[in-house]
């Protein structure tokens, strides 16, 4: 055992000095790492607030096809989503004038589907009285999901929402195959340079932790907003 | 005020509501008495649309409504809504909003008005019912004889004609119901023209002008308290309230 310990060659396995001299080309991959992320954060929540109100609409030219689009993504993988975004769509002679804008289309669609399904399981467990004391004061529908059932939903939709942003976050590594030039990327790039694949993954591993890390921050900070209204317990 | 003509409400297989009628007129106040499951909640919440009976005509206010046709079309939903305020049994505060935001959200939304001129009015309303000085707190940390309270003022402030109560202290602690049942008789003394379903019998002697007894999706008696709750015509009233004296 320490035998095995000893005999490790620590410098292959992490090079400070690369780490530190790569930092730059990474952070610049970081940029474009966080700008697919924090846009198919937003675009994936609005597209699934509009799929979730499909999906509970009692007439079927909403909810079938909200209901086939949320099968669909949840069934395919995100990267075999990405590839035909990129590689397959220019042939119906649409083209994205970067692959950056198909990361985020393409993540943002995808991930629009569990974000639906979030926010549909969180209005449903708002309590129908809601909906109805509302509609006695003359409120609409729209009036009522806005005002008084979307930020009760909020709460109760918090936690699985973070998850699918960790995942959004992550999920744009996948966006280094279709030629982005994301933090992934960059860390490859140095790799095949430098033949020291170990440091270069190693450090690109902890700054999508420390992302994370500040999105789990963000978390517990609207976790205890939105929790004041309940005093009791 | 309110005219009910042949309403008829039906779910699923089971006509809930078989033929309806009766009238309140302007100032009065009806209670609505009846056994568990005849319908007294259902008529209620057709009166304020939450329902969309399947047959016969209601008025409220100048706005009449006929739902033997076509679909019931938004215009006509909100037009008649508009003449009335509900009550309801467990509450249904908005949560994340204080007691002053509860009662001016619908104002404020639903009708565009000034929130300045919407809080004084709301304190004004607040102070009526007693609960001015819970005026900044969440729902969650009321009891419920306040929470209905508010609710109460929460349906005012939209000013109707006619407000409706589906059992208002049925979900209350004992030493709470006193509280409300006052803030709706007070509503009684200055004219408000309201229709209640109460298992409340002594409230109901003296608060109503009349008295609805409801069985079996009919209404079978009604009449002046004194003669429906104290000496009633019909066989079922006095097994019913034969029952609840018991
Ligand atoms: N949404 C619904 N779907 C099917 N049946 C219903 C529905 N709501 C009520 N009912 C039925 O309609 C009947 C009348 O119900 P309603 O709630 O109006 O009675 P109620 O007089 O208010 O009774 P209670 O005193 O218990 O409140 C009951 O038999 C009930 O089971
Ligand atoms: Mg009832």
């Amino acid at each position: 055992m320490i035998d095995w310990f000893r005999q490790i060659q620590w410098e292959h396995l992490f090079d400070p000095e690369l780490a530190w001299n790569s930092l730059p080309l990474l952070l610049q991959g970081l940029q474009i790492t966080l700008l697919i992320a924090l846009s198919s954060m937003a675009f994936s929540l609005v597209l699934g607030l509009f799929l979730a109100v499909g999906r509970m609409s009692k007439r079927w030219y909403f909810y079938l096809p909200a209901r086939m689009y949320i099968s669909f993504m949840r069934g395919t993988p995100l990267l075999v989503f990405l590839f035909i975004l990129y590689y397959g769509i220019p042939v119906l002679g649409i083209q994205f004038n970067s692959a950056i804008v198909a990361a985020i289309v393409g993540i943002s669609m995808n991930f629009a589907a569990y974000s639906a399904e979030v926010i549909r399981s969180a209005i449903m467990s708002v309590p129908r009285g809601q909906w109805e004391s509302a509609a006695s004061l003359q409120m609409t529908y729209w009036q009522t999901l806005r005002r008084i059932v979307i930020p009760q939903a909020t709460r109760i939709a918090l936690p699985p929402t973070t998850n699918i942003f960790l995942d959004i976050v992550k999920g744009t590594s996948l966006a280094s195959v279709i030629t982005v030039h994301e933090l992934l990327y960059s860390a490859r790039l140095v790799a095949g340079q430098t033949f020291d694949s170990m440091t270069m993954y190693i450090t690109a591993a902890l700054i999508y932790w420390g992302v994370c890390i500040v999105i789990g921050y963000f978390q517990e900070r609207l976790e205890v907003r939105y929790n004041r209204y309940l005093t009791k317990r | 005020m309110i005219t009910v003509e042949k309403l008829k409400k039906v779910y699923d297989d089971t006509t809930v509501l078989k033929s309806i009628d009766f009238t309140v007129k302007k100032g009065e106040v009806v209670c609505l008495v009846g056994p568990s499951g005849s319908g007294k909640t259902t008529l209620l919440r057709c009166l304020n649309l939450l329902e969309v009976p399947e047959e016969g005509t209601v008025t409220i206010g100048k706005k009449t409504v006929d739902f033997g046709g076509k679909k019931l079309s938004k215009k006509d939903t909100n037009e008649l809504r508009a003449y009335s305020g509900m009550v309801f049994q467990g509450f249904h505060l908005f949560p994340h909003k204080t007691v002053i935001e509860n009662i001016i959200e619908a104002p404020l939304v639903v009708q565009g008005r000034d929130k300045k001129e919407l809080v004084a009015e709301g304190e004004e309303l607040l102070q009526k019912v007693g609960m001015l000085e819970h005026k900044d707190k969440y729902p969650d940390a009321l009891s419920g004889g306040q929470q209905q309270r508010a609710a109460i003022a929460r349906a005012l402030m939209m000013k109707p004609e006619v407000m409706l109560f589906d059992e208002p202290t049925s979900a209350l602690d004992p030493q709470t119901v006193g509280e409300v049942l006052r803030v709706i008789e007070d509503l009684a003394k200055e004219g408000q023209t309201m229709v209640i379903v109460t298992h409340e019998m002594n409230f109901a002697r003296r608060v109503s002008n009349q008295v609805l007894f409801m069985d079996g999706g009919y209404i079978v008696e009604k009449g002046e308290p004194e003669d429906v709750l104290v000496s009633p015509k019909e066989k079922r009233t006095r097994e019913f309230l034969q029952l609840i004296k018991e």
